[in-house]
């Protein structure tokens, strides 16, 4: 027993800070990033119905599924399982920032190219929550002591076709921007809930100040 | 001299060259090929732009040239195209030519050539066609990557209603590449072995976004895909026109009609050009532009509207004067001054036009959105009208609009003011009714007013004042002030005239008073009663028009039904009328309405005239009577309804049809008639047409038969509702007879019954006399009488039984008990037993025979309970055991108790009823069965126990186990002899 009770004070500066000093910690802003990404999931979904159908078919179709042909610059969110296992939490976040903020780029792009008043109204509000999404992942960052990613300069994503960019590719882009922002907010849901969990206070500790009671 | 040497050489010099150029011109044909051919693809507008050159032109030479060009498809062979192209050609030029081709030009390889020939006429024989020009290949598939599929033209913009021909090209050649438009596959023509072209016709918009065609190779997911931009035809713009409100700006308007709103093609746009001036405006605005006059006093203008988008240009001229083209602005600071109860000044003001420009300018008064005034009034800025003859306390609108004088174009729009005129007293006196009735002995008017009408009221009604005055005897005037909105008052009045003066007042005044004269004597005139027909517009009313002064009449009647309150309603009529239409929206179809005509005196006193009642429209009754079938015999009876009113009916009751369903065969009497009912069944009706008549006697009808009736009302639209008949049977002919015997008959009875009654004691003596008492014995008080205490009465309890016979008695066998003897020794149950408690000195061999009496004076249950036996029964202890019970013990217990606490109260004298009858005489029994000693008393009799009980007990019914068998009563120690 007494072994154990050193080991465990041996890691406790290995546990943040704010687990020691009663304040509340990243979980609570960790979990209200996880529950607007599932808010924005929701959202994305009645958006991405009502985009797809202005641009009509075959990308309002739903086995549609065609090669990511201009889509490259889009940042991708499929990552191998292993790799995803690997990340650290700062990597992690920092993906996932650097993520929403070329993609709420290329949103308010489309957004300018909307040619309905309603879908532009659904579009700039889609793009605040995204914004929303990005302050609290950028709080979670900060909230953990990690620094949010510099952009690089000159390198600010734009989503304005070249000229030899047809229409039908942009349509294309559009359909894959919608679709990586999906599985963006999958992956960020799982990111969220891994953090979530790891960001708990750890049960040791608890068994150990009830034990203490005990000798 | 040396200046005409000069000229002559410089004439001979041109007229050499002349000479050179004719002999090389005609002396020889003309080498004028086409050089320097190039081809270039321009894939926005899918066109072949050539340009070339002709060399062999002398300098300045300027020829007119036709230009033949060939245009082939995939090979050289294959021409597609032959056009001859005129033009001037000079010393080099370069030439252009463009050529749009229908088929995308990156799916096919073109080739052109050209050649040419001269044809001027100043060269008359120069029509040889020069050589083609080698071919030149355009092929842009060259610029094309490397991708597997391509398909074009690449967002391509069309109009609305063209047709497009869409190819793709493969660079792997397979089959199973299949292409869709808007996800509904569509199928082409292979032109090639890697080319396929589809040719859409008649293309039609169908989203902002564009229409997709792609394509798509069933093996390795490879897509490729374009977007077809269709474009609505662009519309002319309609209802073009310009004016202006100040002769400073212009502002010229149209309607643009649809617009696309591709978002490969911005919204069209408008140009404004002005010939005269030759300026020109891009209009900021899909619909309207500005166009600043100049200071040059130009008055005329010739504009024209082009409408323009990336395919097509519409335009539209107006050519006007600009004076005649002016749109005063709306006037302003519309206000109402000095307003009155009748009249008011109206003042606005206006933008000036010009210098010392007039307007035109219309003063419009409406009234509940109806115009009631107009005037013109000319101004120049400031404008001032006067509006009278306007209705106090009124609410007005006042509105201006101008129009410039020298040229009528437009109105200006409204500029609108409400205001509300002052008020002024009532101008009329309200309208007065009367009711007079007397209301605890003392005659009451009440007065009832209708409320003025607007155009009367002239402001809000404040109260009504009402002034009576005594016109029999002088006294003080009395005057009753009632707020409004109140409609009538009620005055107590005593046998004496008066004359009521009501007036309406508002905040300015009173209105004229309405006059009426009431009598005290409300009086009981008997007059006319009629009947009035009512029609869509109302009651048609008419009257006997009065002789004498009438200054005029009055027809009074209630709004609602006869049973409910009535809402009193009346209507003024002139002198010299004698009938009028009466209409309401209250009146309702089949409800009576009564009108009652008065007529007023030239005191204004009135008088009642005449009487009317009738129906806006009859109805068929709604409810038969409730009808009484009396005097019922074998060949009549008679029916009655006198409760029927026939007032409250929604129509006038005409009479009643009687309904009798005759029995089976029998024919109709000679009053009824023969007629079918709606369920088919036949009967017999008899009509009364009296509808006072409210009796009617059915005769002529059989004995001891089943007839039906049914009574129904009728109006002049139709009968009551069909009911239920009633059923009643004719008595037999001779039951009266049998009545007359039978009542008789039991009348006799009864006295003989009363008689019996009445003489009971006698016959109780005669048939069932008392069994004598010895202690009532007159003996024993003859006894007493001579003071000889040792005579007494031997008491039952003296005596020794020698023998108790117990008795086990069935129930039910008590009369076969007492009655026959035999029958008991017959049936085990009922055969008595004898026990011997006392042994005799002799012996004594068999039981002896038993008597029974019974005294029937007493209750039977009594009886029952007691059984037979040759013992009393000693009420004072009760049996210390119980033997087995079959009854309910809790009954037996009872029985038990209630038998104790009779006896219990019986008065010492009644219990000694349980005797053994000392007459019973030894000798009545069986004489064989005799003892050998006489003196012994050796035989038993057998008593009823004679006593009274209560009758609680005796009715209790005795059941077979209940009563109390004799073994049970073996532990008593007292015995009877």
């Amino acid at each position: 027993m007494l072994a154990c009770l050193c080991a465990v004070l041996w890691h406790l500066p290995a546990v943040p800070a704010h687990n020691r000093t009663g304040d509340p910690g990243p979980g609570p802003s960790i979990q209200k990033t996880y529950d607007l990404t599932r808010y924005l999931e929701h959202q994305l979904r009645s958006l991405a119905g009502t985009y797809l159908n202005y641009l009509g078919p075959p990308f309002n179709e739903p086995d549609f599924n065609p090669p990511r042909l201009g889509a490259e610059t889009l940042p991708r969110a499929t990552v191998n399982l292993e790799v995803w296992r690997s990340l650290n939490d700062r990597l992690r976040l920092t993906q996932n920032y650097e993520a929403y903020s070329h993609l709420l780029c290329y949103l308010r792009g489309l957004n300018r190219q909307a040619a309905t008043a309603e879908l532009r109204r659904s579009l700039a509000h889609f793009c605040t929550s995204l914004q929303g999404l990005l302050g609290s992942i950028a709080g979670v960052m900060a909230a953990l002591g990690y620094p949010l990613p510099q952009p690089l300069p000159g390198t600010e994503p734009t989503w304005t076709p070249g000229p030899a960019h047809s229409d039908f590719l942009q349509k294309m882009d559009d359909f894959w921007l919608l679709k990586e922002l999906q599985t963006w907010l999958w992956r960020s849901a799982k990111d969220f809930n891994r953090l979530k969990k790891k960001m708990q206070p750890p049960a040791a500790a608890v068994t150990l100040h009830l034990e203490a009671h005990g000798f | 001299m040396a200046l005409f040497a000069v000229f002559q050489t410089t004439y001979l010099l041109a007229l050499l060259s002349l000479r050179t150029y004719e002999s090389e011109v005609l002396s020889e044909p003309l080498p004028l090929t086409p050089e320097s051919l190039k081809v270039s693809v321009n894939s926005t507008c899918q066109c072949l732009h050539l340009q070339w050159t002709v060399h062999s032109l002398a300098y300045h030479q300027e020829l007119k040239m036709v230009f033949q060009i060939q245009i082939s498809r995939f090979k050289t062979s294959n021409v597609i195209w032959v056009e001859n192209y005129s033009t001037t050609v000079k010393q080099n030029q370069v030439l252009h030519w463009s050529w749009e081709s229908e088929l995308p030009l990156e799916c096919a390889a073109h080739f052109i050539r050209m050649r040419s020939v001269v044809d001027d006429s100043r060269i008359p024989e120069s029509g040889f066609w020069s050589n083609w020009s080698s071919w030149e290949e355009a092929d842009a598939q060259n610029l094309l990557g490397h991708d597997p599929l391509f398909v074009f033209p690449k967002d391509k913009l069309v109009e609305e209603g063209s047709n497009v021909t869409i190819c793709y090209v493969s660079r792997i050649h397979q089959d199973n590449i299949s292409c869709y438009l808007e996800g509904v596959q569509i199928h082409g023509e292979q032109l090639d072995r890697s080319v396929t072209a589809f040719e859409l016709k008649n293309v039609s918009f169908i989203r902002k976004k564009g229409t997709n065609v792609f394509c798509k190779m069933e093996q390795g997911g490879v897509l490729g895909g374009i977007v077809l931009f269709v474009s609505k035809v662009l519309q002319e713009p309609k209802d073009f026109s310009c004016e202006t409100q100040d002769l400073k700006t212009l502002t010229c308007t149209w309607d643009p009609g649809s617009d696309t709103g591709l978002t490969k093609q911005p919204s069209q746009s408008y140009t404004l050009f002005e010939s005269f001036s030759g300026k020109r405006t891009l209009c900021k605005h899909r619909n309207w532009c500005n166009w600043q006059v100049a200071q040059d006093s130009q008055e005329t203008y010739n504009f024209t509207l082009l409408a323009e988008n990336y395919l097509r240009k519409r335009s539209v001229s107006i050519l006007f004067n600009l004076t005649q083209r002016v749109h005063p602005m709306t006037p302003y600071n519309l206000f109402p001054k000095n307003v009155g109860a009748t009249n008011a000044t109206m003042t606005w003001k206006v933008h000036s036009i010009g210098n010392n420009s007039t307007l035109l300018c219309q003063l419009e008064l409406l009234t509940e959105e109806k115009v009631i005034q107009q005037h013109n009034v000319s101004i120049k800025v400031n404008g001032e009208y006067l509006l009278s003859e306007l209705e106090p306390d009124t609410e007005y609108v006042a509105r201006v609009r101008c129009a410039y004088t020298k040229h009528f174009w437009k109105w200006s729009e409204f500029i609108s003011q409400k205001f509300n005129t002052a008020e002024a007293a009532p101008s009329e006196a309200p309208d007065v009714w009367r009711n007079m009735k007397m209301v605890s002995g003392h005659p009451t008017v009440s007065l009832f007013w209708k409320p003025l009408s607007k155009v009367h009221a002239n402001g809000k009604i404040l109260f009504y004042n009402v002034t009576v005055e005594n016109l029999d005897k002088p006294s003080r005037l009395e005057v009753l002030s009632i707020p409004a909105p109140a409609r009538s008052t009620e005055l107590t009045l005593d046998q004496c005239s008066y004359q009521i003066h009501v007036t309406a007042h508002n905040s300015v005044g009173p209105s004229p008073a309405s006059v009426i004269v009431v009598s005290g004597d409300p009086g009981n005139e008997e007059v006319e009663k009629g009947r009035v027909n009512g029609t869509e517009d109302g009651f048609s009313v008419s009257w006997k028009p009065q002789s004498g002064d009438a200054t005029g009449y009055v027809v009074e009647w209630c709004d609602g039904p006869q049973d409910l309150p009535c809402v009193l309603q009346w209507k003024n009529l002139g002198p010299n009328t004698t009938s009028t239409v009466i209409s309401s929206g209250a009146f309702r179809p089949g409800v009576r309405y009564n009108f009652r005509i008065y007529g007023i005196s030239t005191k204004r006193m009135a008088h009642l005239l005449e009487k009317k009642a009738g129906y806006l429209e009859e109805l068929a009754p709604s409810d038969n009577p409730q009808v009484v079938m009396s005097n019922l015999t074998s060949h009549s009876f008679t029916l009655s309804w006198k409760d029927y009113s026939t007032e409250s009916q929604p129509g006038f009751i005409q009479g009643y049809h009687v309904y009798l369903k005759p029995k089976a065969g029998e024919q109709c009497h000679q009053a009824f008639e023969k007629t079918v009912l709606p369920e088919d069944s036949v009967c017999c009706k008899y009509t009364i047409d009296n509808p006072e008549q409210k009796t009617f006697v059915v005769e002529n009808l059989q004995p001891e038969s089943v007839y039906e009736f049914f009574v129904t009302p009728y109006t002049s639209v139709g009968e009551g509702p069909l009911d239920a008949f009633t059923k009643v049977t004719t008595p037999d002919e001779y039951s009266h007879i049998l009545i007359r015997i039978i009542l008789p008959m039991v009348f006799c009875v009864l006295i003989v019954m009363i008689i019996c009654y009445l003489k009971s004691q006698w016959l109780k003596e005669k048939c069932y006399p008392d069994i004598p008492d010895p202690y009532k014995s007159s003996v024993l008080s003859l006894i007493k009488s001579k003071e000889n205490p040792h005579l007494t009465i031997m008491n039952v309890n003296d005596c020794v039984p020698d023998a108790i016979e117990v008795i086990n008695k069935p129930e039910g066998s008590k009369i076969q008990f007492l009655g026959t003897r035999k029958s008991l020794t017959e049936t085990e149950f009922t055969k008595p037993a004898y026990l011997y408690l006392l042994p005799t000195e002799k012996n004594y061999s068999g039981p002896g025979p038993c008597i029974c009496f019974e005294n029937f004076t007493y209750n039977q249950a009594a009886s029952d309970f007691a059984s037979c036996g040759h013992f009393p029964v000693t009420p004072q202890a009760p049996p210390p055991q119980l033997g087995p019970l079959t009854s309910p013990e809790n009954l037996l217990k009872a029985l038990e108790q209630n038998y104790m606490n009779s006896l219990g109260e019986i008065p010492a004298g009644e219990a000694n009823l349980n005797y053994v009858s000392q007459l019973a005489s030894p000798t009545s029994g069986d004489k064989d069965s005799l003892p050998t000693n006489p003196p012994e008393p050796a035989l038993c009799s057998e008593y009823k126990m004679q006593m009274a009980i209560p009758l609680g007990l005796a009715s209790a019914p005795p059941r077979e186990n209940s009563s109390l068998s004799s073994t049970t009563l073996l532990g008593q120690g007292e015995h009877c002899s």
